[in-house]
C-alpha cells in the first residue's frame, strides 16, 4: 500500500513558534473578540489594584501615585490605633454574623415550604411576590424603612401607638439599627435566595418520594428524611460561601440608613473607608483600610470556595 | 400528586398550615409596597397624622402632582433612562464577544483569561483606588464614564461563557466548514441560540444599571447628569432629616411623606414593567452562572 | 482527482500523542469508512481532514493540493456531524442554504439548490419547518442536505447514524449509499458500527490505538482479517478464538487444542510452523452443525442456548469451557439444531494467528 512514500516528501516538524503563527492566523478573530475585555479589565479593575500601593505612600494629588514617596506601614499603624476603624471591624463582623445566624435559615425553610405546596397557582403567585424586592433599588428599599420607621407619620410609630407606646425615632437609636438592617435585608433577600434551595430540590428523585409513599410516609417525614438531607450539600456549600463573604457586607443599605447618631453601631469598613477617602479626601490612609479588608475578604472566600469545592466532590460519592 | 384525597388528615392539616405561613409571608412582603403606594395616595394632612395604614385616606394625586412638576425628577428619570439603555448595549457589547472567545476551547491560554475575569470577581482594590482611577482617567462628572466605567462585571461573562460551553461544539464547526468566520457563527448561529442567557444577563445589567447609585453619586456632581435613584437619595434620605423642610412642605394636600412614596412608586414601575421578563429568566441565570471556574 | 491523500498524519494533545501516523490514499469516487472501537483515533482523523483539529505532524493533500494549514471552508470539504448540528432558529430550507447565504450565492441560486436538495432527499415538504418538528430520519436528510447543497468535492461522515434506532439506522444506510451512487463524490465515513462499515464501504479502514490495523474491501476484510483484532472487530457475532498449537498430523498440519484437533491447510507455511502456538479463528457462519459429536472430524460443543432470530439461529455453546458460537439456517433445520452435539469445519475456512503477535501466517487467502 502507500505506506513509505510518506518518508520521500517528509517535511520539517514545524517549530512551536511556526505553530503559534498559523494558529494566530486561523483564530486571529477570536483574540479579536476578547481584546475589549482585557482591555476593560485592565483599565478599569487590574490598573486600580496598582493604585493600591498608595496604601505604602504618603499621597498627594499633585505628585500622583507613582511619584509620591513610600511611607511603609505607617497608615497600617494609625489604623490600628484608630478607634473608630476597630469599631467598624467589629461591627462589620457582628452584623455579618447576626445577618447569617438569622439570614442564612430562612430561605431553606422557605424553600422547603415552597415545595409541599400541591397548588401550582398559588405557588407561583407565592414565588413571584417574595421574589420582587431583590429587584428594588437600596435607595427605595431605604425610602420604604424610612417612611415606614418615620417618628411621625410612620406605620410602625402608628401601630404602637395603638399599644399606648410613645412614638420612638427609631434610626436615630443605635440599639435599634442592627435589628432594622439585618431585618430589611432578611425582607429584601430571603425569598430570592431560596432559588438555589428550590433547584436542589428539584433535583431530587421523584422515585425516592413514590417509594416513600409506597412505603406509607406522611409529608413531614418524606421532607425530614428525604428532601433535606438530599439538599444538605447545597446547605453546606452555601453556609461555607456565606461565612467566607463575612466582610462583604452590604454597605450601600449602611450609607443610606445611618446617621452620626448611629456610627457607633452602624459603622462598617467600607463606610468608614467611604467617609475617611472619598468624603475625607484622606485617600492613603483609606485605601490602607481597603487593602487590608481586601485581603482578608481575599483569603476568605478562597478558603471558603477550597473547603466547598472539596466538600461537594466528596459529598458526590 | 394532586389528589387531596389520597392525603391523610395529618397530611392535610401539615398542607393548610404551609400555605397559611406562606400566605404570611407573602403578605409581609408586599404589604410595605401597598403602605408606600396608599401613603403616596393620601393627604398629606391624614399621612402626618400616621391615619394611613393599609389604603389611601382621603385619596388625593396632589404628591404625584407635585412630583412631576419638579423638572429635576425629569432630568434624573431622563438620565437613568441613558444610563440604562447605553450602559446595557455596552456591558453587551463587551460581554458577548468576550464570553464566546473564552468559551472556545482552541483558545490558547483559555485558562489564564478565564482567570484573569474570575479573579475580578474574588479581589477588588476597593473604593478608594478605584475611585482616583476614574478621576485619572477624566471620568468623573460624565455619562461616559458611568457607561464605560461598570461595563463589564466578571459574573455576567462567566455566565454567559457556560452557556455556550453547553452548545455543542459541533455547531461552531458546521458553521465553519459552511464558510463563517468566527464573528459570523457568533452572530448567526450562537447569539440566536443563547437568546435566554443573553436575555437574562441583558435584563441582569439593566437592573443593576436602573438601581445603581452609590457611584452614581460619587462619581457625579453635575445636578443635570444625576440618575433617578441620586436624586431619590437627595429626597428621601438626606431630606428626611431636615425637620424645617419637611415642614415647609407639609400641607393640607400632600407632606413630605407622601411626596417620598410618590416618588418611590414612580422609580418601582419601571421595574415592575419588566419584572414578568425577569422572573422568567433570572432563576436559570442564577444557576448558570452558580457553576464557576 | 479529488481524492484525499494522507501522509503520516500524527495529532498530538500536549505530549500525548493519538494518531501515530495514518497512511491512507483515498480515490476519486470512493467510499472509504473508517472504523474502529471509540479513542482509536478515527473521528480526530477525519476531523483533521475537515480541518477541524490543527494536523501535528504529517501532509494532507485534497484534490492534489497540500491543505494542511488551509481553513477548513477553503478545502471544500463538508461534513455531516453525528448530532446533526442543525440550526434549531432555521427552518430547514434555511439551514440548508446557511453555507451559500454565507458565501454569498445570489438568491436565484439559492432557491434552485434548496429545490433541488429538496428534491435529492425527498424534504420538499418540510422546508419551511423547524429541526423541533422533525423526526430523527429527517433531520438526518436536513444534515445530508447541508453537505450536498454546496457540491463539495468530498463529504466526510462523522458517526450520521448513531442516534438513530435501529430500523432508521438500516434505513438511513441505504439512501446514503444511494445517494453516494448518485452523486459519485469522494466519501470519508467514520463508524463504529462494523455492519455499517461493510454495508457503506467501498474500503474499510481498520483503526486500533491511534494506527491502521488493516485497510481493504470489506470481503478482503471479513475473509482475510490480518490480526486477531481485525477478525474480532468485523462479523458479527465476532470470530471465535481457540487456542491451539500446531502439530503434524496423518494428512499434514493440524491444530491441537488439548485432546481435540481440527485439520488444517496443508501449506509450506503451515508445515513449516508446526510446533507453534497459535489462536484458530472460526467464523461461526463456517462450521458446518452435526449431530453426532462422534463422527471423524467434528468437535463436540456443549449447547448452552440456541437464539432463534428468525431464518437464522445463534446457537451458544461451549467448547472445552469456552463460549463458542455458531451461526446457522433454521429453515428445515429446527430439529437438527434442536441435537446439535458438535460441528465441523473446513480446513481453508480456518483462519490461523500466531498466538504471540497476533498476526495471521502467511499465505492465508481465501476467495469469495
Amino acid at each position: 500500500m502507500t505506506a513509505g512514500t510518506s518518508k520521500l516528501i517528509s517535511r520539517q516538524k514545524p517549530t512551536r513558534l511556526a505553530r503559534i503563527t498559523q494558529h494566530l492566523k486561523r483564530e486571529w478573530q477570536l483574540y479579536l473578540m476578547l481584546l475589549p475585555t482585557v482591555i476593560w479589565l485592565l483599565v478599569f479593575l487590574y490598573k486600580p489594584m496598582y493604585g493600591l500601593q498608595i496604601a505604602f505612600k504618603d499621597y498627594s494629588v499633585f505628585r500622583g501615585v507613582a511619584g509620591s514617596p513610600w511611607i511603609g506601614f505607617e497608615h497600617f499603624h494609625i489604623l490600628f490605633e484608630n478607634d473608630q476603624f476597630l469599631r467598624a471591624l467589629k461591627n462589620t463582623v457582628i452584623m455579618s454574623a447576626y445577618g447569617l445566624l438569622f439570614g442564612f435559615p430562612i430561605p431553606i425553610l422557605l424553600a422547603l415550604m415552597f415545595n409541599e405546596v400541591l397548588n401550582q397557582f398559588f405557588k407561583k403567585t407565592a414565588q413571584t411576590i417574595v421574589y420582587l424586592p431583590h429587584f428594588i433599588s437600596s435607595v427605595i428599599i431605604a425610602g420604604i424603612v424610612i417612611t415606614s420607621f418615620s417618628p411621625s407619620a410612620g406605620i410602625v410609630n402608628t401601630i404602637l401607638g395603638w399599644f399606648g407606646v410613645d412614638s420612638i425615632y427609631f434610626l436615630t437609636k443605635p440599639e435599634w439599627f442592627r435589628p432594622i438592617f439585618i431585618g430589611t435585608g432578611i425582607w429584601q433577600e430571603a425569598g430570592f435566595q431560596s432559588i438555589v434551595y428550590l433547584a436542589a430540590i428539584a433535583g431530587v428523585s421523584p422515585t425516592l418520594y413514590e417509594s416513600a409513599v409506597v412505603d406509607g410516609a406522611n409529608r413531614w417525614q418524606m421532607m425530614w428524611k428525604i428532601t433535606i438531607p438530599s439538599i444538605m450539600t447545597t446547605i453546606i456549600i452555601m453556609l461555607i460561601i456565606r461565612i467566607g463573604n463575612i466582610l462583604e457586607i452590604s454597605f450601600e443599605m449602611i450609607i443610606l440608613l445611618y446617621q452620626p447618631a448611629t456610627y457607633e453601631t452602624a459603622d462598617v469598613v467600607n463606610t468608614f473607608i467611604y467617609r475617611q477617602g472619598l468624603q475625607g479626601g484622606q485617600y492613603d490612609f483609606a485605601a490602607a483600610a481597603g487593602l487590608f479588608n481586601a485581603v482578608v475578604a481575599f483569603i476568605l472566600v478562597m478558603t471558603a470556595n477550597t473547603i466547598s469545592k472539596r466538600y461537594s466532590r466528596t459529598s458526590l460519592w | 400528586m394532586s389528589n387531596m384525597n389520597l392525603y391523610s388528615r395529618g397530611d392535610k392539616l401539615f398542607v393548610i398550615v404551609n400555605m397559611v405561613l406562606i400566605a404570611i409571608f407573602m403578605l409581609s412582603t408586599l404589604y410595605p409596597f401597598i403602605y408606600i403606594a396608599s401613603l403616596s395616595l393620601s393627604t398629606g394632612f391624614e399621612a402626618r397624622a400616621g391615619n394611613v395604614v393599609l389604603t389611601p385616606v382621603g385619596f388625593t394625586l396632589e404628591a404625584y402632582k407635585q412630583v412631576l412638576s419638579e423638572p429635576q425628577f425629569w432630568t434624573s428619570y431622563k438620565n437613568t433612562f441613558i444610563y440604562t439603555i447605553f450602559g446595557t448595549l455596552m456591558s453587551l457589547a463587551f460581554i458577548i464577544p468576550g464570553a464566546y472567545a473564552l468559551s472556545r476551547p482552541q483558545l490558547y491560554g483559555r485558562r489564564f483569561w478565564n482567570l484573569t475575569v474570575a479573579f475580578t470577581m474574588w479581589f477588588n482594590a476597593g473604593l478608594i483606588p478605584f475611585f482616583l482611577n476614574m478621576r485619572d482617567l477624566g471620568l468623573l462628572d460624565s455619562y461616559f464614564g458611568i457607561i464605560i466605567g461598570f461595563a463589564v462585571n466578571g459574573f455576567n461573562i462567566i455566565l454567559l461563557r457556560n452557556f455556550f460551553e453547553a452548545i455543542p461544539q459541533s455547531f461552531e464547526e458546521a458553521a465553519r466548514m459552511d464558510g463563517a468566520n468566527e464573528f459570523q457563527v457568533l452572530w448567526k448561529v450562537y447569539m440566536p441560540l443563547s437568546k435566554p442567557a443573553i436575555a437574562t444577563v441583558a435584563l441582569f445589567c439593566i437592573v443593576s444599571r436602573w438601581n445603581g447609585f452609590f457611584w452614581a453619586m460619587v462619581l457625579l456632581q453635575d445636578e443635570d447628569k444625576i440618575p433617578l435613584q441620586v436624586y431619590l437619595r437627595h429626597v428621601i434620605v438626606e431630606l428626611s432629616d431636615d425637620e424645617e423642610f419637611a415642614n415647609s412642605l407639609l400641607t393640607s394636600a400632600y407632606s413630605f411623606e407622601t411626596v417620598s412614596a410618590a416618588i418611590i412608586v414612580c422609580s418601582i414601575i419601571p421595574i415592575l414593567l419588566i419584572y414578568p421578563f425577569l422572573q422568567k429568566y433570572f432563576s436559570k441565570g442564577i444557576l448558570l452562572g452558580g457553576v464557576k471556574e | 482527482m479529488s481524492g484525499v491523500s494522507l501522509q503520516g498524519l500524527v495529532k498530538t494533545y500536549g505530549d500525548i500523542q493519538v494518531v501515530h501516523g495514518i497512511d491512507l490514499e483515498v480515490q476519486e469516487k470512493e467510499f472509504v469508512v473508517l472504523v474502529g472501537p471509540s479513542g482509536c483515533g478515527k473521528s480526530t482523523t477525519l476531523r483533521m481532514i475537515a480541518g477541524l483539529e490543527e494536523i501535528s505532524d504529517g501532509d494532507l493533500s485534497i484534490d492534489g493540493r497540500f491543505v494542511n494549514n488551509v481553513a477548513p471552508k477553503d478545502r471544500d470539504v463538508a461534513m455531516v456531524f453525528q448530532n446533526y448540528a442543525l440550526y434549531p432558529h432555521l427552518n430547514v430550507a434555511e439551514n440548508i442554504a446557511f453555507g451559500l447565504r454565507i458565501r454569498r450565492e445570489s438568491k436565484a441560486v439559492i432557491d434552485a439548490s434548496i429545490k433541488e436538495v429538496g428534491e435529492i432527499l425527498g424534504l420538499t415538504p418540510y422546508l419551511g419547518r423547524r429541526p423541533a418538528d422533525l423526526s430523527g430520519g429527517q433531520r438526518q436528510r436536513v444534515a445530508m442536505g447541508r453537505a450536498i447543497v454546496r457540491r463539495p468535492k468530498v463529504f466526510l461522515f462523522d458517526e450520521p447514524l448513531s442516534n438513530l434506532d435501529a430500523k432508521l439506522r438500516t434505513q438511513m444506510r441505504a439512501e446514503i449509499k444511494r445517494l453516494h451512487n448518485r452523486l459519485g463524490v469522494t466519501s470519508i465515513y467514520v463508524t463504529h458500527d462494523q455492519v455499517e462499515a461493510m454495508t457503506l464501504a467501498d474500503r474499510i479502514v481498520v483503526m486500533h490505538d491511534g494506527r491502521i490495523e488493516q485497510t481493504g474491501t470489506p470481503m478482503e476484510l471479513f475473509l482475510n482479517p490480518v490480526n486477531t483484532f481485525v477478525a474480532g472487530f468485523l462479523g458479527s457475532p465476532p470470530m471465535n478464538m481457540i487456542n491451539a498449537r500446531i502439530e503434524s498430523g496423518d494428512n499434514g498440519p493440524i491444530a491441537r487444542f488439548g485432546e481435540l484437533s481440527l485439520a488444517l491447510v496443508d501449506t509450506p507455511t503451515m508445515r513449516d510452523a508446526i510446533g507453534t502456538d497459535i489462536t484458530l479463528g472460526i467464523r461461526p457462519e463456517f462450521v458446518t452443525v452435526s449431530t453426532q459429536a462422534d463422527t471423524h472430524g467434528t468437535i463436540p460443543v456443549d449447547v448452552e442456548l440456541i437464539e432463534t432470530l428468525g431464518s437464522e439461529a445463534l446457537i451458544h455453546a461451549t467448547l472445552q469451557g469456552e463460549p463458542f458460537i455458531i451461526r446457522a439456517g433454521t429453515v428445515g433445520q429446527m430439529d437438527v439444531l434442536n441435537g446439535i452435539s458438535g460441528f465441523s469445519v473446513e480446513p481453508n475456512l480456518i483462519r490461523v494467528f500466531d498466538a504471540k503477535t497476533g498476526m495471521a501466517l502467511p499465505d492465508q487467502v481465501m476467495k469469495q
